[in-house]
């Protein structure tokens, strides 16, 4: 193994016989492109819904629950899917999650939650980890759709518009602080809240609906 | 003049055809029974956060807002995130009853009893819609005017 | 009587009142607070809720004879302060403004006739006309000819006093209530394994199981308040586990340790399992079984309670039997062997680990666990099988009669106990368990209702689903329904329930206090007092026997389905109804009207109108001029007092918040069937089953036997109905309740999100949901609180525009007689598009 290992480096370090210096960069150049074309190809392929929910135990339980929330049916029909809320759209935050993913796959192979049961144990982990994240971003993926600066307050609820002049407005809060269990089920909070995750007297607006009939009627011409 | 005859005319022929009837199940709207009367669309849950009167006191309070996808189970209880005692300071939502922290012995529990947990037993939102039937319950307020005015006797 | 000239002065209040109110503003703004003591006191009364089997007790507070508030009695054990929704809204109920308030008759130029419509007459002329038809049925075809529909809705002397003026009065046993709908394969699970009605256990149970298996209930929207107490009990100890066993995810699930949807019938699959598990894993309680219990095999491949010409029913080789043979604990042990864990799974599609857990709930001898159970086993082809199988685990384990440990059927109405199944207003039953083909029992009603010998028909009339296929026959021909919406809640509308009712042979009466969907059907209406209009018992699921008075007077001319049935005899002589052979044999009882015979028989009538109350009117004694209810009440007592059904004196209950049976030296029993707690037990048994001759219940050997109709390529859908939180039923009363109408206006077709994606429609679509039988228009429901596996759907029935009962299917549990509302196949076809 090790001899055949020491052949093979020496035969890459060799100049080549056979073809000139520019043949070769050239050569280099394009394989270059094809391989960074394939691997951004490739990546984006894993960023679909229907690569994600390719496996049961996201198309069984998330995917599932997001089915009946206002990111996956509202009136304009405009939706979320997995990447919008769970992948940066910037490419090294994006590279940065991609890596961090590779530890789902992990987990799939090794089934971690390929049951129901082993899935809600591990709920709370799952979307301690998605909040902190969210949190540390300051919710930019709820931003990309949905900016401070373009919402209407008057065609909210007077509640929704309330929080948000009090809490969003002033940066006191992030998204992510009122609107957790938005496209998912929550978590045991009574857990979260012993872990820090969760500040009791954050209080989460109800708002959800009122804040996605605004933009729906912004999105319909 | 005319248009109180015209009232009056209104109400006879409407109590008349009160009088003899096919269809009398108000419900239906008078869909013969075989028949099926399109059914009509999903209505809209009401979202106006007004708070609205309540009947009696005892009465739980409606939900004047929308509630769905609130998830009250054995993990969260969200409706709690804005009317729990901690909560409504930021929330300005109305605080839950103190009834809401006694336990089955009357007594008052450091927190909200969990015989209440479940907010939808009791609390409902209201939809668009017209009542089937007019309802004619009358309110304390109404019946005690009419029994000061009238100085009978109390029951 | 001062107390009738103060109370006429409270009517005319009342009259005035609305009327005055209907124009007033709602005094508003600035106003001075009101604090005269003589104005701002309100009456408050305790009466039951009105609603489901639970009992809540209420309290009413009434104003110038009105009813102005009401709210959970915080002395009442049962709720403790609480109410559901509907609770809450109880003082809107009567104020419908669709009331009836006189007879309404079919009418062709001013005579009766079937194609008529409906003209308002006097109580003289309807009795008149109903009393014609009555005799002329009666002559032409006997006591067989007419027939009764009552209710669990029925106050206790209401269905005490129907069933004897059927049974004894006309002489016929067709009598059935609509618990024949709710209830009917409880008992007679109760009878085959205890051979004694109801549960053995109460409400205590909650506060003392250590795990809650709920067997195709959905508590937490049927008895709410129920489930407070379980709610209670899981969040306020952190061991106790609950499991919630279902054919579609709902809001019971919410409270769900242990959730599991299961295909529908393989229940019957699921049951055997669990015990197959208890004796492998060697968790049988051998002293509790030895001592106690006997096994017996059942017989198997009895049919579907369809009419006899269906093929299915030929097919069966044990049509409707009952049969059941001794075995031994190991051909029990050797009968179960087969439903494996792995069986199971694959059977009811539930995930092993699910199984196993509940099957660990009911094996662990430290884990006290209670199950629970209504529709989703009562309303089963092999309803009194499931229930027989659930007290198989409790009695393999000995998990029984002892706090927490507890098999409890819940009930579904509000006196299904007290007055359907206690004062025996079924087609086959008697008072206090008796049944009508037991000479020893016909006996003892004759004597204790002073007939002649012979007085009471020994043959079992036509129960609720042959009682609708009898009239689409032309069998019976007269026909009476009683507190209840039948046309809205009997199965297969369309092919037997509206032709018998619209067959022109048949004259239906309905009795109700709004214009339901039935009075529609019917040719005479007549308007009723409801609940706190009557004085009134109810006896719900605990054995808990509760009374009310009237508060408030009903309005226009409704009476009393009491005073209904109480007038209806005086139409009668013993000689236009009763065989003269009888009378010969008994001729004192010639030229006497059933009203002698029946009510004023020295008696019903032997107490005084001065014994009702000073501070509440009683429409019916003051009309009758005697304490007719307390009459009743103390006649039909004398049939359990003394055989473990034991009821208090009447005046009693008027003071307490009700009593559980057996009351015996003043002392209600919470747990039966066990030493110390109940006293019907023999000192040095511990536990005695003593419905049985022999002390034992019974374990049977039962088999997984399939639905009569499943999904196939043309109808591929389960259909199961049910009901919702917010209404009571039919609708009838919480339709007309604005809040609750605007909570849930309307029955929704509630199915899976893939499923309506595959058939191209979406929530809010409108489609057609129809059976081989019939068809409803509604709306699809994607994201609603029940939600459906792929392959099932779920309508509730509560929606009179909606009438789901035009597409179920009429097969029942073929020794309960009861229908499966829960399974049949039908097909959701999208329309226009």
């Amino acid at each position: 193994m090790f001899g055949f290992l020491r052949k093979l480096w020496g035969t890459i370090r060799r100049p080549s016989v056979h073809y000139s210096l520019g043949g070769l960069t050239m050569g280099g150049f394009i394989m270059g492109v094809i391989f960074w074309g394939g691997f951004n190809t490739a990546l984006e392929l894993t960023n679909t819904e229907t690569f994600c929910t390719g496996c049961h135990e996201m198309r069984d339980n998330v995917f599932a629950e997001l089915k009946t929330t206002i990111h996956y049916s509202n009136r304009s029909g405009v939706r979320a899917t997995c990447p919008d809320c769970h992948v940066p759209h910037e490419w090294t935050p994006k590279i940065a999650r991609k890596m961090q993913a590779s530890k789902e796959v992990w987990g799939k192979i090794f089934g971690t939650i390929n049951t129901r049961e082993k899935f809600l144990e591990r709920r709370l982990d799952l979307a301690q980890h998605e909040w902190a994240r969210l949190k540390a971003n300051d919710s930019l993926e709820c931003r990309n759709c949905h900016s401070a600066e373009s919402m209407d307050i008057t065609r909210q609820s007077p509640r929704a518009a309330d929080f948000h002049e009090r809490l969003l407005f002033t940066g006191e809060k992030t998204c992510i602080d009122c609107h957790k269990g938005i496209a998912h089920e929550l978590p045991n909070m009574k857990e979260a809240m012993l872990e820090g995750s969760v500040v009791l007297s954050s209080a989460q607006a109800a708002a959800s609906d009122d804040l996605h009939d605004y933009l729906n009627q912004h999105a319909q011409p | 003049m005319t248009r109180n005859v015209w009232i009056t005319a209104a109400v006879i022929s409407f109590a008349g055809a009160a009088f003899a009837q096919e269809h009398v199940a108000t419900l239906r709207s008078g869909t013969p029974l075989a028949d099926n009367a399109e059914p009509p669309a999903i209505a809209k849950v009401v979202n106006s956060d007004l708070r609205q009167v309540r009947n009696y006191p005892e009465q739980p309070p409606l939900i004047p807002h929308k509630i769905d996808g609130y998830q009250i189970d054995l993990n969260a209880n969200q409706c709690m995130q804005c009317h729990s005692r901690t909560a409504v300071e930021v929330s300005q939502a109305p605080m839950i009853s103190i009834t809401h922290f006694m336990s089955r012995d009357n007594q008052f529990l450091a927190s909200v009893t969990p015989r209440r947990y479940f907010c939808n037993q009791c609390h409902v939102v209201q939809v668009e819609a017209r009542a089937l039937v007019e309802n004619g319950f009358v309110d304390i307020d109404s019946v005690l005017e009419y029994v000061e005015q009238n100085q009978g006797s109390s029951d | 009587m001062p107390n009738l000239s103060r109370r006429d002065v409270i009517k005319a209040q009342a009259v005035a009142a609305a009327a005055a109110a209907a124009g007033l503003p709602i005094p508003a703004a600035a106003q001075n607070l009101v604090t005269d003591a003589q104005l701002t006191d309100l009456k408050w009364s305790k009466a039951p809720c009105r609603f489901c089997g639970t009992g809540c007790s209420i309290m009413v507070a009434t104003k110038a004879g009105r009813v102005v508030a009401s709210h959970g009695d915080a002395e009442a054990e049962v709720n403790r302060g609480l109410n559901c929704v509907k609770g809450y809204f109880l003082s809107k109920i009567m104020y419908g403004q669709d009331r009836l308030t006189q007879p309404l008759l079919r009418k062709k130029d001013g005579v009766f006739h079937k194609d008529g419509a409906f003209e308002p007459v006097s109580w003289d002329e309807a009795f008149d006309i109903m009393a014609e038809k009555w005799k002329a049925t009666l002559k032409e075809k006997g006591p067989k000819g007419i027939g009764m529909f009552g209710s669990g809705q029925w106050t206790v002397w209401e269905g005490y006093a129907a069933s004897k003026l059927m049974k004894a009065g006309f002489r016929s046993n067709n009598i059935d209530p609509n618990a024949r709908h709710c209830m009917a394969s409880a008992v007679v699970g109760f009878m085959r394994t205890f051979g004694i009605d109801e549960p053995m256990g109460c409400y205590d149970d909650f506060e003392n199981a250590d795990a809650f298996v709920l067997w195709g209930s959905n508590m937490a929207e049927m008895h709410p308040i129920l489930w407070t107490r379980i709610a209670d009990r899981r969040f306020g100890h952190p061991h106790v586990q609950v499991a919630v066993l279902s054919t579609f995810t709902h809001r019971s699930f919410d409270l769900a340790d242990i959730p599991a949807i299961f295909e529908p019938q393989t229940d019957l699959a699921i049951l055997n399992y669990i015990a197959n598990y208890i004796i492998e894993n060697d968790a049988v309680n051998k002293d509790f079984v030895a001592k106690h219990v006997n096994f017996k095999k059942g017989a198997q491949d009895i049919g579907y309670g369809l009419r006899p010409e269906n093929p299915l029913q030929q097919a069966a080789a044990n049509p409707d039997s009952g049969k059941s043979d001794p075995i031994t604990f190991e051909e029990f042990a050797e009968f179960v062997k087969p439903y494996t864990l792995d069986k199971a799974h694959e059977m009811s599609g539930v995930p092993k680990e699910a199984l196993e857990k509940i099957a660990k709930l009911y094996a662990d001898p430290d884990t006290k666990v209670m199950s629970l159970w209504t529709m989703g086993v009562n309303q089963h082809t092999r309803g009194v099988w499931v229930n027989n199988m659930i007290y198989n685990l409790h009695l393999l384990t000995g998990k029984i009669s002892t706090p927490g440990n507890s098999p409890f059927s819940l009930t579904g109405q509000p006196s299904a106990c007290g007055t359907a199944r206690e004062v025996g207003t079924f087609s086959h039953r008697l008072p206090a368990d008796m049944v009508v083909n037991n000479p020893e029992h016909r006996k003892k009603a004759e004597k204790i209702w002073k007939l002649p010998e012979g007085g009471v028909p020994d043959w079992v009339g036509a129960h609720a689903v042959k009682q609708n296929r009898d009239l689409k026959d032309g069998n019976i021909n007269c026909y009476w329904v009683q507190v209840n919406n039948n046309m809205q809640a009997a199965p297969n509308m369309m092919e037997e329930g509206l032709p018998g009712y619209r067959n022109p042979d048949n004259f239906i009466v309905v009795s109700d206090a709004y214009p339901t969907v039935t009075a529609e059907a019917a040719d005479l209406i007549l308007p009723a007092a409801m609940w706190v209009e009557k004085e009134g018992a109810y006896g719900n699921a605990e054995r808990r026997t509760q009374f009310w008075h009237q508060l408030v007077d009903a309005p226009g001319e409704s009476k009393s389905d009491l005073w209904q049935l109480v007038e209806f005899s005086k139409r009668f002589t013993t000689d236009e109804v009763w065989p003269a052979e009888l009378l010969d044999a008994n001729p004192d009882y010639k030229g006497k009207t059933l009203y002698e015979v029946l009510y004023a028989n020295g008696k019903v009538d032997s107490y005084p109108l001065d014994q009702t109350s000073d501070d509440y009117a009683n429409h019916e004694a003051e009309d009758f001029g005697f304490y007719i209810q307390k009459g009743l009440f103390e006649e039909y007592a004398e049939f359990g007092r003394g055989k473990a059904h034991d009821l208090a004196p009447f005046d009693t209950y008027h003071e307490v918040r009700g009593l559980r049976w057996p009351v015996v030296d003043g002392k209600e029993t919470k747990w039966r069937f066990k030493e110390g707690s109940d006293p019907y037990v023999t000192a040095g048994s511990d536990f005695e089953f003593y419905g049985h001759k022999d002390g034992k219940a019974i374990i049977f050997a039962l088999p997984f036997e399939p639905a009569p109709e499943q999904p196939d390529d043309e109808y591929p859908f389960w259909l199961a109905t049910g009901r919702v939180l917010e209404h009571w039923h039919s609708g009838s009363m919480t339709q007309r309740v604005p809040e609750l109408h605007k909570a849930i206006p309307d029955a929704l077709v509630y199915m899976h999100p893939d499923d309506a994606e595959a058939m191209g429609v979406r929530r809010g679509s409108s489609v057609k949901v129809e059976s081989r039988r019939g068809h409803i228009l509604s709306r699809v429901e994607t994201r609603g609180r029940n939600k459906p596996p792929k392959g099932l759907i779920f309508v509730p029935w509560f929606d009179a525009r909606q009438l789901i009962n035009k597409v179920t299917l009429d097969a029942t549990d073929p020794l309960s007689k009861q229908t499966d509302f829960k399974k049949c196949a039908v097909k959701v076809v999208p329309v226009g598009a």
